[in-house]
């Protein structure tokens, strides 16, 4: 009995262990199956064995991609042509890829819901090889030394195929190429995929434009839980800085100071003990104050008029504004006088996805120049509400189509210029060339959480990647504005707790001495 | 006879596989996070940090409150529909009890966003009332898993004893308070700990309803979303402490129970 309960054991064990060797070895016993890969002068050479084929692991933020299946109303149709989503865009891409460099590409799509999920994920054993953080995350990955430069094939202009660099608007160029980490600029290793800043949605029936534009309306009694706030640390922590500072950041003084833009990133990225305190009393405040923190209902709620006004990204205030005018009633778009957070989200090489396979790094390069494809970007752009860092250069087509969006119509009178000169114009172009000339309300609406005005960006701050010690004090003030400090309550609480145990226990020994009575 | 053995116990052997990998592997990952910090080294601090953070503590706190007063929501609501049901002659008691039922069937998430426009419809203004609607929506959520044990150990109820317990003088009242609510305690000690624990850290239901005061879950949550894999496993782990331990008294309480009904 002993010698087959053993048995038993030992059929289970190897059971168990050969099933783990299975799943562990799996990867790693496909990679052995699979030819080695080609070298880059070898790519016509994998021309003729039709059937390599690259898989390329790709991690987007959810609903971030043209996903295709339109209507064939939902068609755009420009001068330089139409647009419309037919498939999805990673088919799309496997298609293209195949036709231009005659390699097989198999796009293993997944998706991540914030910056922390994504880095959790790839800490944790999953491996990509192209992912699309934003500008802070990609720091914290590039300090860490977990990216790949990006090729300079990526880079040559002449190649017409390389879409990124002919498109790239050049003042996202000028971004990604003077912020610098560890001493390498952005651009080495990310390229842009959308962009946008944070402000405040609005209903104009409820809140004035005059005070929508302050951080501080996130405290104002006047809207005592009525407006929502973005439940994430970092979000709270700026639009806390912003209202604290107020009357600095508005200070004539201080906005014509010829160092301003430097004074202000330094400013809303303060991370001083003093400011954290401040920020913890101020959130703290906004948290009695607020309708709620808000992780994806925000939109929904600015819609169903749950609430007046909502912090916002400004490509989830262009959907919020959409749906609101496909119901009937108008939200607006404000943007903070004191300060906006500008973000950026790019795509980045995984080290240990792409592990110096240039085959996989070319597809994952095609993929970003693919997705910066003129008709591709506003397939995206249609779809997801975002803003991309796209302006096209020579192609005019995505010029067109906000175009196609926000201006005028043939009998609108009360019209206003809105100049994009700062995002299209390339240093050839005349700025003139890039002005839409859209309905006055435009200025305060979609149209300007899309492209905002070249005044909003000038007011604009990225806020950097926090180092360890300021993360933790950072995240320790998060979680003492939301946790319930024991200290806090009440003790009337403590008194009907403590009652309502002694009395089950009370209870339970008189239920247990009859039972033992009865016993005897 | 041992052959039978044999492949009766390798029947086992697709779950012993899905619990090594699944549950039991995931709790030594926890376990490992939990004593470690950063650098790798052995460390009880997640553990003493976790117990002298008023935070933590306060909000172990709040967790229990909401708990314990969904619970006891859930009790009041779910026992006299229970008895009621279980107790009448009515011949459609099954298509009654699929109506406590179905609202199961239906997704949680749209089930809440329903609730959600329904309080908003009665409140106004849900901001004003986060504990309330918390409890509402929580009890919402676990009412048929306090009614379904309820009716169960009711309708299982030996007529004979309550026979018995009117012959020897009792009123109504007293039969039930003497017969019927003793014997029913399994019933009711499995229909609370369905839904006291989950209900500690259901943290949906306190992000969809606007309570923005953290619960368990949403704590262990934003430990993770801080990089802080360490502090949330051990939160993680003084949660299934504490899981255990009310497994145990329970168990230990129903064996007691048991043994007294038959006594009685």
């Amino acid at each position: 009995m002993r010698g087959l309960r053993k048995n038993v054991i030992i059929r289970l064990l190897s059971g168990i262990v050969f099933s783990l060797l299975l799943t562990f070895l799996q990867p790693w016993a496909a990679d052995l199956i699979k030819e080695p890969p080609a070298l880059p002068g070898e790519v016509s050479a994998a021309d003729r064995r039709e059937e390599k084929e690259v898989t390329l692991r790709v991690c987007n933020w959810e609903e971030y991609i043209d996903l295709g299946d339109w209507d064939e109303e939902e068609t755009i149709d420009l001068d330089s042509g139409d647009v419309i989503g037919e498939n999805s865009m990673l088919e799309d891409f496997e298609k293209w890829y195949y036709d231009t460099y005659g390699i097989r590409v198999h796009v293993e799509y997944s998706t991540f819901g914030t910056n922390e999920d994504l880095y959790n994920m790839i800490t944790l054993g999953d491996t990509y090889d192209l992912v699309c953080p934003s500008e802070y995350m990609i720091m914290k990955l590039l300090t860490e030394d977990r990216l790949m430069p990006l090729t300079e094939e990526f880079f040559d202009s002449s190649d017409k195929n390389n879409y990124y660099i002919n498109g790239v608007s050049p003042y996202i160029r000028s971004v990604f190429e003077n912020n610098e980490i560890d001493g390498k600029p952005w651009s080495d290793y990310a390229a842009g995929y959308m962009w946008g800043i944070t402000g405040i949605v609005y209903n104009p029936e409820l809140v004035s434009e005059e005070a929508a534009s302050s951080w501080k309306i996130l405290s104002d009694p006047a809207y005592h839980r009525q407006i929502t706030i973005k439940d994430n640390v970092r979000d709270s922590y700026f639009a806390a800085i912003g209202a604290i500072k107020s009357e600095l950041l508005t200070d004539e003084q201080f906005v014509h100071a010829p160092d301003y833009q430097k004074r202000l990133e330094e400013e809303m990225n303060d991370t001083s003990k003093e400011t954290i305190s401040r920020v913890q009393d101020y959130l703290q405040d906004v948290k009695d104050n607020a309708y709620s923190f808000e992780s994806d209902s925000g939109k929904a709620d600015m819609v169903t008029g749950k609430v007046a006004a909502n912090y916002q990204w400004s490509g989830d205030g262009v959907y919020t504004m959409d749906q609101a005018d496909e119901d009937g009633f108008t939200l607006e778009f404000a943007v903070p006088r004191e300060s906006t957070n500008i973000y950026f989200d790019g795509w980045v090489l995984m080290k240990d996805g792409i592990r110096e396979d240039p085959a996989k790094q070319h597809a994952a390069e095609a993929f970003i120049n693919f997705n910066s494809r003129a008709d591709n970007v506003i397939r995206n752009m249609y779809y997801i509400g975002y803003t991309s860092v796209i302006s096209g250069g020579d192609d005019r087509r995505i010029f067109e189509y906000a175009n196609w969006c926000y201006g005028a119509e043939d009998g609108d009178k009360d019209v206003t210029d809105y100049d994009l000169g700062y995002f299209f114009a390339e240093d050839g172009d005349e700025t003139k060339d890039y002005v839409i000339t859209a309905p006055s309300d435009q200025v305060y609406r979609q149209l300007f959480a899309q492209y905002p005005s070249e005044e909003a960006i000038a007011r604009s701050a990225l806020m950097v990647c926090f180092d360890e010690e300021q993360n933790q004090a950072i995240n320790q003030m998060w979680i003492n504005v939301r946790c319930c400090n024991i200290h806090d309550i009440p003790a009337w609480v403590w008194m009907i707790a403590a009652v309502l145990i002694m009395s089950s226990v009370i209870l339970v020994w008189k239920n247990y001495s009859i039972h033992r009575s009865g016993m005897r | 006879m041992q052959k039978k053995i044999l492949s009766r116990k390798s029947l086992g052997i697709p779950y012993m596989i899905f619990l090594a990998l699944f549950v039991m592997a995931p709790l030594f990952v926890l376990i490992y996070y939990a004593f470690t910090n950063g650098q790798g080294e052995i460390t009880i601090q997640n553990l003493t940090g976790f117990f002298s953070d008023p935070n933590t503590l306060g909000t172990l706190c709040y967790s229990f409150g909401i708990a314990a007063v969904t619970t006891a929501v859930c009790l009041l609501l779910a026992y006299p529909v229970a008895y009621v049901l279980a107790t009448s002659h009515l011949k459609e008691k099954s298509v009654i009890l699929l109506l406590f039922i179905m609202p199961m069937w239906i997704n949680f998430s749209l089930r809440i966003t329903a609730l959600k426009e329904l309080l908003t419809w009665l409140e106004g203004n849900l901001a004003y009332h986060p504990f309330l609607n918390t409890v509402i929506g929580m009890t919402y959520d676990f009412l048929p898993f306090m009614i379904l044990p309820i009716y169960t150990t009711i309708s299982k109820l030996d007529g004979a004893l309550l026979e018995a317990a009117r012959d020897l003088g009792a009123g109504e009242l007293q039969a039930f308070l003497k017969v019927t609510l003793p014997l029913s305690l399994p019933g009711i000690i499995s229909g609370v700990s369905m839904v006291f624990l989950p209900a500690m850290t259901n943290y949906v239901v306190l992000d969809m309803l606007y309570n923005s005061t953290y619960i368990m879950g949403s704590l262990i949550g934003s430990y993770f979303a801080s990089y802080n894999w360490h502090g949330g496993s051990m939160i993680a782990l003084i949660l299934l402490g504490i899981v255990c331990l009310f497994t145990l008294l329970t168990r230990g309480d129903e064996e007691e129970t048991a043994r007294g009904g038959v006594l009685l």
